[in-house]
């Protein structure tokens, strides 16, 4: 038992600091898909290129990074049952990284090494440090810790290693002095902001939310424990092989342990999906399920991409990038932004009007079914830019773009009506 | 300073050097630190009734206890402490006549070794006694909170200590009672007050469908009325709602997917 009226005003979640980083995010979703339309022209061939870099970064910093920062600011306190160490900070950093992403971004975009993109560097890495120092700072007060902190632990490590190494690499762009490859530097900057940095999150997030949304519960959570392992010893040891020139042989042993990690991940989050009381999924929780699906995609190709010589194929990673970002993540986060943007703004409106006055249910805050609109529009649009990177044929990139750029105003659209309801 | 009325939680979290000291005493003690002082438990005693459950004398317990919190203590008489009878050694007539199958039983040191607090269990049981039967409580040490909460509902109670294990039995009497009154305590038992329970089974509702329907229940507490939640999770949201509006909660959680929520009036301390 524990005594809660005490701390328990402590635990309401900073709404506003919140907010902010979801609504940046969400026209980060809108902005990246424009630009790939425009510019589709340009998503061919290699990936190091300006715009792909730019993109990219609209991707991992503006759209992907900035909803994890606003969705963590908002579950740490309800997973781990701790009072958010600096509110403050969390705003504070909301600035720094903003204008440090968009600096960053234009750098690429016009291919402006030197000076402007290393402070841009500096600017972001200054708020991954103030993030992290936050939560550490909140962690330190964590009674009852589970599954979920130990994956965002992890998550906070990596964070770390990828600003630095991106960082680095920036730095490298305008006076080179990395002494290995800077596209094998970069292998490790990626890898370990996709896998390390937002998956671990992802994963770790994943365990608490999905049983919540789906109610289910019975179930151990002893491949979790396990996909953590192989995941991390996978992780660690790619990123230090990466510093060295000649890593063939180790590389074949931590990548398909990183595989092995994921496979492990998955068959949780099926055990978890099996369990559930609420049979019937909504679009979010639909969202959500397709995301893990096309993981497992993702998965059979980075494995594939690792054992063979992939430079021969040469759009392959754009593929892979793609299925990345917008199979995997992007699919992800809108399903679970359809079931937490809800609550949230209805337990900040609302709730504390709950038997005093009439509130509205939590499914009259947006329209269930041009959400579902959106998840067609989604997947079609998927399948069909995915198709068309791989035959390079362009009127089908204009035409999944399209798609993909509608089915993002459809969320932002819902996103909209819900924050105003 | 710390007088023998003070709460023992409350005196642990003020001055946590005086757990030390409880430890120092008493194995039980001991065990209820390990648990964050045994929370419920805790709250609901105070230090002259930790000092009977465990069996040691208060003066010295108090003189201890304030030594450590590097205060003058002032000790009270000896003469003021009454040395209570703890054991009825003569079992009573009504017990002696009444037949096996009259008893029910409940074994509550499982609940208590896991920490938890079997309150609840307790105050379940009795709630089904049919009229002519024996409450039978077996417990690891002497429940005498317990005692003036059933007292209060017209329960005597006869106790037998056998090796580190207590068998309390808990009975109702329609004839004047021969036992003496043994544990009046002037401290209000705030549990003994609540006649009714109302529960609450949320454990099939995707939030925020249960925040909302202990929300459109809680105007139905009273003062003599207290609400169990049934919950698949521990709903951190719903404190600071519950606080908002003069209500407090305790939470149980029974299993991973189990929590009970006692729900409650805010005390007026």
């Amino acid at each position: 038992m524990n005594q809660t009226s005490t701390i328990a005003s402590s635990y309401s979640p900073p709404f506003r600091i919140v907010s902010k980083y979801f609504i940046a995010a969400i026209i980060s979703f809108v902005l990246l898909n424009l630009s790939l339309l425009l510019n589709h022209s340009d998503i061919v061939g290699h990936h190091f290129n300006p715009k792909i870099l730019g993109i990219t970064h609209i991707a991992t910093l503006g759209w992907i990074t900035m909803i994890i920062f606003g969705a963590l600011f908002q579950l740490i306190p309800v997973v781990l049952e701790v009072k958010l160490f600096s509110e403050k900070l969390a705003e504070v950093q909301f600035w720094i990284y903003t204008v440090g992403a968009i600096g960053l971004i234009y750098c690429f975009w016009y291919f402006n090494t030197g000076k402007y993109m290393n402070i841009s560097a500096i600017l972001l890495n200054l708020a991954m440090f103030i993030f992290s120092f936050n939560i550490i700072m909140t962690f330190i007060r964590v009674k009852k810790w589970n599954i979920t902190g130990l994956y965002l632990g992890a998550a906070i490590f990596y964070l770390i290693v990828t600003a630095v190494a991106g960082l680095l690499l920036a730095i490298n762009l305008g006076s080179p002095f990395i002494k290995i490859d800077h596209l094998q530097y970069l292998n490790l900057h990626a890898h370990t902001a996709f896998i390390g940095w937002v998956s671990m999150v992802v994963m770790g997030v994943t365990f608490k939310l999905i049983p919540m949304f789906t109610l289910s519960h019975g179930y151990k959570l002893k491949f979790a424990i396990w996909a953590f392992i192989f995941i991390n010893i996978g992780l660690l040891g790619i990123n230090t092989i990466f510093h060295y020139q000649e890593t063939n042989f180790l590389y074949y042993i931590f990548t398909p342990m990183i595989s092995v990690g994921i496979c492990l991940f998955l068959i949780q989050v099926y055990i978890i999906f099996k369990n559930r009381v609420r049979k019937k999924l909504d679009t979010g929780l639909r969202f959500s399920a397709y995301a893990y699906l096309m993981l497992v995609l993702t998965t059979i190709l980075g494995t594939f991409i690792a054992f063979i010589d992939y430079q021969n194929i040469i759009n392959l990673t754009l593929i892979y990038g793609y299925m990345i970002i917008f199979g995997f993540f992007s699919m992800l986060i809108v399903g679970q932004m359809y079931k937490i943007v809800p609550f949230l703004v209805w337990y900040h409106k609302y709730s504390g009007k709950v038997g005093i006055e009439k509130v509205p249910m939590l499914k009259e805050m947006f329209s269930e079914k041009i959400a579902q609109y959106g998840f067609y529009i989604m997947i079609i649009a998927l399948f069909g830019s995915l198709f068309s990177l791989t035959f390079r044929n362009e009127f089908g990139l204009i035409a999944s773009f399209s798609l993909m750029l509608l089915s993002s105003l459809i969320f932002s659209f819902n996103m909209t009506t819900i924050f105003r309801k | 300073m710390i007088t023998e009325d003070i709460r023992i939680l409350k005196m642990v979290t003020e001055y946590p050097s005086t757990l030390e000291v409880l430890n120092k005493f008493s194995p039980l003690f001991k065990n209820q630190a390990k648990a964050e002082i045994n929370n419920s438990i805790a709250r609901r005693i105070n230090v002259k009734q930790a000092a009977e459950i465990a069996g040691v004398d208060l003066t010295l317990l108090l003189n201890e206890l304030n030594e450590s919190i590097n205060e003058e203590s002032n000790p009270p008489k000896k003469n003021n402490i009454k040395e209570s009878k703890k054991m009825q050694n003569q079992k009573p007539e009504k017990l002696k006549k009444i037949n096996a199958e009259k008893f029910l039983q409940l074994d509550v040191r499982p609940i208590i070794d896991s920490g938890k607090d079997p309150f609840l269990e307790i105050m379940s049981a009795v709630k089904s006694l049919k009229e002519d039967e024996v409450f039978h409580l077996i417990n690891s040490f002497e429940p005498i909170p317990l005692y003036s909460v059933l007292e209060g509902r017209g329960f005597h109670h006869w106790t037998e200590k056998d090796g580190n294990t207590f068998n309390v039995f808990f009975f109702r009497d329609s004839e004047p009672s021969d036992l003496p009154e043994n544990f009046t305590t002037k401290e209000k038992i705030t549990e003994k007050d609540f006649d009714n329970v109302i529960e609450l089974d949320v454990r099939e509702l995707a939030p925020p469908e249960p925040m909302m329907k202990v929300l459109e229940n809680i105007s139905r507490i009273d003062e003599n009325t207290l609400m169990v939640v049934h919950h698949h999770r521990d709903p951190v949201l719903l404190y600071p709602k519950l606080e908002e509006r003069g209500y407090s909660a305790m939470t149980n959680k029974i299993t991973d997917d189990y929590y009970k929520v006692v729900i409650m009036m805010k005390r007026k301390e």
